[in-house]
């Protein structure tokens, strides 16, 4: 059993990695998703199609892939690494795909928020006197809000586990380090068991999160 | 002088004439109801009013100033509009309160907006705010919602909903208040108390336009009434003209539906 | 529809024009570059006796610590990275890291897409069955209807391939010994380096054992093609093998008798 403390504070390291790509990508990909969905619903009709179209082609293709393109495009082609060498630039990387590929999944889900306000609200608002960013932020924000957070938080819980992807660019977080106990590592090898202790970290993590959304969820509850 | 002159007010969409050459003239204090069978132009008259759709055509005059010109491009700019709007409210059909504020939040929210933009409102806020707060409250008391002020929209009943949507509106003072079928999508025993308000106003001299289906009223409550049909004024006059001894065959038509 | 086609095919072509046009160059001496920076960036896998944690966070093993000679030699620090092997190639290319370091067997398709430094140490592929049955199966022959667990891509792949084995790829070579030992498979191919420490009694894989080599294989360190850093290394490894020092590495992690001379 002296193996568990290596074990458990293996995992400890990776899990912050896992935390910190996790919160990363969420404070990066709330705004930039609402500045796409505002993209995709312009009336100029060449930002509406390069956001649909940027969208399209996030959504279509996997999250592992454009990550690979990410990492090692601008070193191996323009020959210009933007991203140094080190963790910090692997982690650089990674949270920079996370932030594309969610704030596309959220641009959508914002739209559909936005789009199902009735246009009485709006109107409502332009009557009296209101202007179209007041409207916004005071009157459609919040109801926007309201109807996006279920979506929103399936898509925060299927975060949690995509982080794991990052380990194709060698972002070492939390089934890295479970997982190489299973190679060998800290002379432990061919162990199975910190796979479950890895389960544990997320069942615990996103049981947190389901609350905590539960509780937002409800607490806009006193409107309808 | 009138408070509000129209002028050969024309709209289409896509390819539809909705609005066609539409004149007409109110006066200070009185009351103008527009009947008309559904899809003639009613609502979108209303509209043009409050800029929420632009004419193709035509001059929009309040107190002698042209609030808007189809010829005079300066008077098309959406920030010119925004000012311009104030001098309109609107009591919609399906009352559009914002589901997350009270009642009384209904009340304040646009008039607190606009005070940010007074020079005084740094040195003054709390006064400005609290007198906002005053008025709003008076309002609603004169609505008969005294006890309803903290209560969010989904706990008021329609008619309830209606009055704090009036209450809103005139929380701004407009020099005229529109109403847009303000009754139709209540349940009939709702109905009462709402009229009941618009009666009051009447009666206070409060400058009104009122689309509506309610024959009984709009006679009762106008000083004039209009009768549109497929987007043409057909006959304006004093109620008892209109209703009592109709001039055109089509509106002695529509309102013999009523009659009955 | 046909708009979004040729705006498609323009962006694709425009990428793949970019890649090619200076597929050219490592202008300049790579070993400047190292120093200029002032630091050695390594790529390496958790691969003991060659790069490992033991107790502490610091990567120890033999090429860790030949590794950090090294870069002391040239006056520069040293960071180890561990990276996703299967991304060696363009990890190195784009400059994520410096070289790869990490028991790394020199094949045809290692030695073509960099320049390695002097084979340094000798492997082998080696066949692992259950302790019980090593008997059986100690002859090329009396392998050859078994069914083997090997790395996918790795040289343990090429020789199953080569001998015509029946055979699954799995991803790494520590599965492959989980395979056997779960009884997933009979018997598999991994390098006897590990072998050695991984197998037999007093490892984690007690009633597992080695038995047949089907070849012998050497380690070197990748560089990008044309650094001159690879002279760098050759100059260090005489060096430190006239001096004794290499072999006293070697020693201490149990693979002196690997050790190819300089």
């Amino acid at each position: 059993m002296k193996q568990l403390p290596i074990v458990i504070g293996s995992l400890n390291i990776g899990f912050l990695q896992t935390l910190k790509l996790f919160f990363v990508t969420l404070i990066g990909s709330f705004p930039l998703g609402l500045i796409i969905a505002f993209g995709s619903m312009s009336r100029f009709a060449p930002v509406k199609y390069i956001s649909k179209l940027f969208v399209w082609i996030i959504r279509g293709t996997p999250l592992m892939l454009q990550m690979m393109i990410i990492y090692y495009f601008p070193g191996l082609v323009l020959h210009n690494n933007i991203w140094g060498s080190g963790e910090m630039g692997r982690f650089l990387a990674a949270s920079v795909s996370f932030i594309i590929n969610y704030s596309c999944y959220f641009s959508e889900i914002y739209r559909g928020g936005i789009q199902s306000i009735p246009i009485g609200q709006e109107e409502a608002g332009l009557v009296l006197g209101m202007t179209k960013s007041q409207i916004f932020f005071k009157v459609t924000l919040l109801q926007m809000i309201k109807r996006i957070v279920p979506p929103i938080s399936n898509e925060i819980i299927t975060l949690v586990k995509d982080t794991s992807l990052a380990r194709i660019i060698a972002l070492q977080e939390i089934i890295w380090a479970g997982q190489s106990f299973l190679k060998g590592s800290h002379g432990i090898s061919g162990a199975i068991w910190p796979l479950f202790f890895t389960m544990i970290y997320y069942l615990v993590f996103s049981g947190i999160l389901t609350v905590l959304l539960g509780k937002l969820e409800k607490k806009l509850n006193y409107f309808r | 002088m009138s408070i509000l002159e129209v002028k050969n007010i024309s709209k289409s969409f896509e390819n539809t004439k909705v609005l066609k050459d539409i004149n007409f003239t109110l006066e200070k204090g009185e009351v103008l109801s527009i009947i008309g069978s559904s899809g003639s132009g009613k609502t979108t008259l209303l509209r043009c009013l409050n800029f929420l759709e632009r004419p193709d055509r035509g001059i929009i005059k309040v107190n002698d100033e042209i609030l808007f010109n189809s010829e005079d491009p300066n008077t098309l700019k959406e920030a010119e509009i925004r000012k311009k709007r104030l001098h309109f409210g609107l009591v919609f059909q399906s009352f559009n309160l914002f589901p997350q504020y009270t009642a009384l939040e209904n009340v304040m929210l646009a008039k607190q907006l606009l005070a940010k933009q007074l020079p005084e409102y740094k040195t003054d806020k709390k006064d400005i705010l609290n007198d906002i707060k005053n008025q709003a409250e008076e309002l609603l008391i004169q609505m008969g919602l005294h006890d309803r002020m903290s209560n969010y929209p989904h706990q008021l009943s329609g008619g309830q909903c209606q009055r704090v949507a009036i209450a809103r509106a005139l929380a701004l003072k407009p020099d005229i208040l529109c109403f847009d079928e303000p009754t139709s999508a209540l349940d009939p025993e709702l109905t009462g108390e709402v009229l009941k308000v618009i009666k009051k106003l009447s009666e206070q001299n409060t400058t009104m336009i009122i689309v509506t289906h309610e024959m009984s009223f709009a006679k009762d409550v106008s000083n004039q009434v209009i009768f549109m049909d497929d987007g043409y004024v057909l006959e304006c006059g004093k109620p008892s003209q209109i209703f009592d001894n109709p001039a055109n065959e089509r509106t002695r038509q529509f309102l013999s539906h009523y009659n009955q | 529809m046909k708009k979004l086609i040729v705006a498609l095919l323009s962006v694709a072509m425009v990428l793949s024009l970019a890649a090619c046009s200076k597929k050219t160059e490592t202008s300049g001496s790579d070993l400047d570059y190292v120093k200029q920076k002032g630091k050695l960036v390594v790529g390496i896998t958790d691969f003991a006796p060659m790069d490992y944690k033991e107790d502490s966070e610091e990567w120890i093993g033999f090429d860790a610590d030949m590794a950090k000679a090294f870069a002391a030699s040239i006056g520069v620090d040293v960071e180890f990275v561990e990276i996703n092997w299967d991304n060696k190639v363009p990890e190195l290319d784009g400059k994520n890291i410096d070289c790869t370091w990490n028991g790394m067997t020199l094949t045809d398709e290692v030695t073509s897409a960099m320049d390695c430094s002097n084979a340094y140490c000798r492997n082998s592929q080696i066949v692992i069955v259950k302790a019980d049955k090593a008997e059986e199966y100690n002859s090329t022959d009396s392998i050859k209807e078994l069914s083997f667990a090997v790395e996918a891509g790795s040289a343990g792949e090429e020789m199953a391939k080569e001998n015509g084995y029946t055979y699954n790829s799995v991803e790494q070579q520590s599965n492959a010994l989980m395979e056997v030992a779960a009884g997933t498979s009979d018997a598999a191919i991994i390098d006897s380096l590990m072998a050695y420490a991984m197998v037999g009694e007093g490892t984690d894989y007690a009633d597992l054992t080695y038995t047949v080599e089907l070849n012998s294989e050497e380690y070197g360190v990748g560089f990008r093609k044309g650094s001159d850093l690879v002279q760098a290394l050759n100059d260090f490894f005489k060096t430190s093998y006239e001096d004794g020092s290499l072999l006293e590495c070697a020693q201490k992690y149990g693979i002196e008798n690997s050790i190819i001379a300089q």
